[in-house]
C-alpha cells in the first residue's frame, strides 16, 4: 500500500485530536500487518469507495475511548453509552472528513460510509488482499491505533 | 438619592443569545449526532439562547420547523444525515419560509455541499470541530 494514502489520515488525526483534546499528541512507530490483528475494544470503522477502496479503523481500549469522550464532553462518562459512542463516532467523522479533503486535493475521488462503532472483547479484524498500515497515536489518555487498509481500484 | 438605574454599567454585556427586546433567540438544532447536538446546546444556552427543538434527520427537521414557525429564529443544520440530508432540508425550509435563517454545520471535506447550501440561501456555515468562539461568531453574523 502506498504511504501517500495513510499520511492524510495521520495528519488529520493529529490536527483534530490536538484541537479537541487540547494537548500534545505523539506519533508512534508505523507498522504493517498483512494478517489478522486484534481489535483493542472500541473500534470505529469508516469505509472508502471510489478511486481508492478499503477502510480506516480507529482502534482503542475502552478506557481510552471513555477518557476521550469524557474530555470532549466536559463531563465524566463511565460507560460506553449512546453519548460516548456518538462522541467517538463524531471524532472519527472529523478526522476522516479532514483526511478526505487532503486526498481530494491530491486528486483521488471517493466517498465515505458513515462511521460504525464496534465494541467488545476478543475481536479480530482480517483483511483479504490488502495490507493494513497501522499508526499508533499516543495521547495522555492512552493509545489510538489508526489502521488504514486501502488499495487503488483495479 | 440615586438609584442603581442612574449608573448604566459599561461592563455589563448583553449575552449574545438575548435580543434587544430582552427575549432569547429561539434555536432549532438539526443533527444526527447526539454529541454535536449537546455541544451546540451547551454553547448556546450558556449565552442565553433558547433551544426550542431538536431533530435527528432532515425530514424531522423540516417538520419541526413548520411546527415551531413563527416561533423560531435560527436553525443549525448538519449536512450529512440519514433520511434527508441537510441541503435538501434547507431547501424545504426555505420553500416554506423564505426568511428562514439556517446555518450549516459541516465536517471538513464537504466544501461543495457547503457552497451549494450558501447558494440556496443558508446564512452561514460552521466547520467542525466546533469551538465556542467560532460558533457564537458565525451565529451572531447570521442573525444580524
Amino acid at each position: 500500500m502506498r504511504v501517500e494514502y495513510i499520511n492524510p489520515f495521520v495528519e488529520a488525526a493529529f490536527n483534530v485530536l490536538r484541537e479537541v483534546l487540547n494537548e500534545e499528541v505523539k506519533r508512534g512507530e508505523l507498522f504493517l500487518k498483512s494478517t489478522s490483528q486484534p481489535v483493542l475494544g472500541v473500534a470505529v470503522i469508516v469505509g472508502l469507495t471510489g478511486d481508492v477502496e478499503g477502510r480506516v479503523l480507529f482502534d482503542m481500549k475502552k478506557e481510552v475511548a471513555l477518557a476521550i469522550a469524557s474530555q470532549m464532553n466536559g463531563e465524566e462518562l463511565a460507560t460506553m453509552d449512546d453519548l460516548a459512542k456518538a462522541t467517538i463516532s463524531e471524532l472519527a467523522n472529523m478526522i476522516t472528513g479532514q483526511a478526505v479533503t487532503k486526498l481530494h486535493d491530491l486528486g483521488f475521488k471517493f466517498d465515505l460510509t458513515p462511521p460504525a462503532i464496534i465494541t467488545g472483547e476478543n475481536m479480530e479484524v482480517s483483511n483479504t488482499g490488502v495490507e493494513a498500515l497501522i499508526v499508533p497515536v499516543e495521547l495522555q489518555a492512552g493509545k489510538i491505533e489508526i489502521n488504514v487498509a486501502v488499495r487503488e481500484r483495479a | 438619592m440615586k438609584t442603581k438605574a442612574d449608573f448604566p454599567s459599561i461592563n455589563e454585556r448583553r449575552p449574545d443569545g438575548i435580543k434587544e427586546s430582552g427575549d432569547s433567540y429561539r434555536v432549532l438544532i438539526v443533527d444526527d449526532s447526539m454529541f454535536v447536538t449537546k455541544q451546540i446546546n451547551q454553547i448556546l444556552t450558556s449565552e442565553g439562547f433558547e433551544i426550542v427543538g431538536s431533530a435527528t434527520d432532515g425530514a424531522q427537521g423540516v417538520e419541526k420547523y413548520k411546527e415551531l414557525y413563527p416561533n423560531v429564529d435560527l436553525v443549525t443544520m448538519d449536512i450529512t444525515m440519514p433520511k434527508m440530508d441537510g441541503v435538501s432540508a434547507l431547501e424545504k425550509i426555505l420553500e416554506f419560509d423564505k426568511e428562514a435563517r439556517v446555518i450549516m454545520i459541516s465536517a471538513l471535506g464537504k466544501q461543495d455541499l457547503v457552497k451549494k447550501s450558501l447558494m440556496i440561501g443558508a446564512k452561514n456555515y460552521i466547520v467542525k470541530p466546533l469551538d465556542r468562539a467560532k460558533v457564537l461568531e458565525r451565529i451572531m453574523m447570521s442573525l444580524q
